[in-house]
């Protein structure tokens, strides 16, 4: 029993090395540092000063959200394209033909990019309240972080699903990449959900993330564990929820294929 | 004097539109994605206590962020396309030069663009009742067409910027923000520090969407809109003379080392 907890583990940890390391293997430090910190950057001034424009008086609002959406986008899209490119470079028969337990095969995508996306976001947090002076005097830091770290873990199974959908639809990483560009509106990233339509509140209330940073705007306030704990259970009930879904979602995808023999057209 | 390859133009559009633009990628950058700008200029607006949105801003701006996310993904996806494909090669080896067939891309890019315009104007007056009493059309006419010319320009800079390098896609890649960030794409430049506005001095698009933007919104001074259109065509034509010198690069560089692969 322990030597095969042990054999799982190992998998693991196996399993998210080689495919973080797979990833990110070619990349040049300018193409690393850009995709972590580069493409949120600018789109926080860009929002930051359309925000200006039309009279938003709060972009620490808005700086906030996007540095909180740092880990989301990253584990969301690290996991899916973990998962959706073992379709693309034709391994995804070799993988599904292993004797490898799944669930530290499926669930090991996730270990680095989770991890990846928490410094990120804490190292984007230290450089933009360097650059726009955020107050942060009231911060309770070890509440921040918590907080960081489960907005990192609920999106991985926001990742799962993508990734789970990617291997049965050729736009899985458009889709993706739609979904990221609705979280700017739906997840509480550059204004308040109040702001939102009921019907859209509804929405953002079912995803994760919603609570996660929320709870993380009020550490970023000095609040503590008993403020925020509903919200800190609400996104691990909510991430819980949807890395289960993920998961059956890709055994449901691998039964289907090993049923119709069909791995290439999935 | 060469006479218009006519039909290499319609071939080549007709190609590329089918193979690069009819699909849900194209969909989700031309619509879909200005779409969700727009609405995050709409709820920000909502938020900051504004009954209406800035109709010119907040709802044409997102076509032209649309417009804009276009032109750079689908131009450096032919080139990075052609090159995973182990097509460039022979695009290279064609009596056909890549140039003109860059050139032709980026036209049918920018031309598919203006969908996505097309569609933020429609939203603008259907939707939210933009009235057009005010509007100087011949500015925003003239002002439109430098702006296409502006994008194709860039488009094709970008396209043989990514010829003359593997390298240069890393920064390609990531060059749709700063752009829209720095050239106003959804609020008027004069709200961005004066050192970014200098800056961002050295895009076309800047001028030509300046001049656009103050158009729509009635704008009458003609010294001012001559300006920005004298300032956005001389740009451009520094983009393509940049773009001549990068084509040179690229074929003496083949003709050194006979590795096309490695443009």
């Amino acid at each position: 029993m322990i030597k095969k907890q042990i054999h799982s583990l190992r998998i693991y940890f196996a399993e998210a090395w080689l495919s973080y390391h797979g990833r990110f293997a070619i990349t040049s430090p300018f193409g690393y540092i850009a995709s972590k910190l580069g493409f949120p950057f600018f789109l926080m001034l860009f929002f930051i000063f359309m925000g200006k424009f039309v009279g938003f008086t709060n972009p620490v609002y808005i700086v906030i959200g996007n540095v909180l959406l740092i880990p989301a986008s990253n584990g969301m899209s690290g996991v899916t394209l973990a998962i959706g490119e073992e379709r693309q470079w034709g391994t995804l028969s070799y993988v599904l033909g292993s004797p490898a337990p799944r669930l530290p095969v499926f669930t090991g995508r996730a270990f680095f990019y989770i991890l990846d996306g928490f410094v990120t976001a804490v190292l984007g947090l230290a450089i933009a309240a360097g650059l726009f002076h955020l107050d942060l005097s009231q911060i309770n830091f070890a509440m921040l972080l918590v907080c960081i770290l489960l907005i990192a873990v609920t999106s991985s199974g926001l990742g799962f699903l993508f990734g789970s959908i990617s291997l049965i639809s050729r736009d899985g990483w458009i889709i993706l990449n739609t979904f990221l560009s609705a979280l700017y509106i739906l997840v509480g990233v550059n204004f308040p959900i109040e702001s939102l339509p009921s019907g859209l509140q509804t929405v953002a209330y079912g995803l994760p993330l919603t609570r996660g940073i929320m709870a993380a705007r009020l550490a970023l306030q000095g609040a503590g564990w008993s403020a925020i704990s509903h919200l800190v259970a609400g996104e691990v009930l909510m991430g819980a929820i949807y890395i289960l879904a993920g998961y059956l979602c890709f055994k449901l995808i691998e039964k289907r294929s090993m049923a119709s023999g069909t791995l290439d057209a999935m | 004097m060469r006479a218009m390859p006519w039909r290499l133009i319609k071939q080549q559009v007709a190609v590329q539109f089918r193979t690069f633009t009819l699909d849900f990628w194209s969909l989700g950058l031309f619509v879909i994605q200005p779409a969700v700008f727009t609405a995050v200029g709409m709820l920000l607006s909502h938020a900051a206590g504004n009954a209406m949105p800035d109709l010119v801003y907040t709802v044409i701006g997102g076509g032209i962020m649309g417009m804009w996310s276009g032109i750079v993904f689908t131009s450096s996806f032919d080139i990075i396309g052609d090159r995973r494909n182990g097509v460039l090669e022979m695009i290279v080896g064609s009596p056909t030069s890549l140039t003109t067939i860059e050139a032709i891309r980026s036209l049918t890019n920018v031309l598919t663009g203006l969908f996505s315009l097309g569609l933020a104007f429609i939203a603008a007056l259907a939707i939210f009742g933009y009235s057009l009493r005010n509007v100087n059309f011949w500015g925003v006419g003239v002002s439109l067409l430098l702006l296409l010319f502006a994008m194709w320009c860039i488009g094709v800079f970008l396209a043989n910027f990514l010829a003359w390098s593997r390298v240069s896609s890393t920064f390609v890649d990531y060059l749709e923000m700063p752009v829209a960030f720095l050239c106003g794409f959804m609020y008027p430049i004069r709200v961005l520090p004066v050192w970014l506005q200098v800056l961002s001095g050295v895009l076309p698009i800047r001028w030509a969407l300046q001049a656009m933007n103050e158009s729509l919104l009635g704008n009458r001074d003609w010294s001012f809109l001559v300006t920005h259109w004298a300032v956005a065509i001389a740009i451009s034509l520094v983009f393509i003379a940049i773009t001549r010198w990068l084509q040179v690069k690229v074929q003496d560089s083949i003709r050194v080392n006979g590795e096309l692969s490695s443009i």
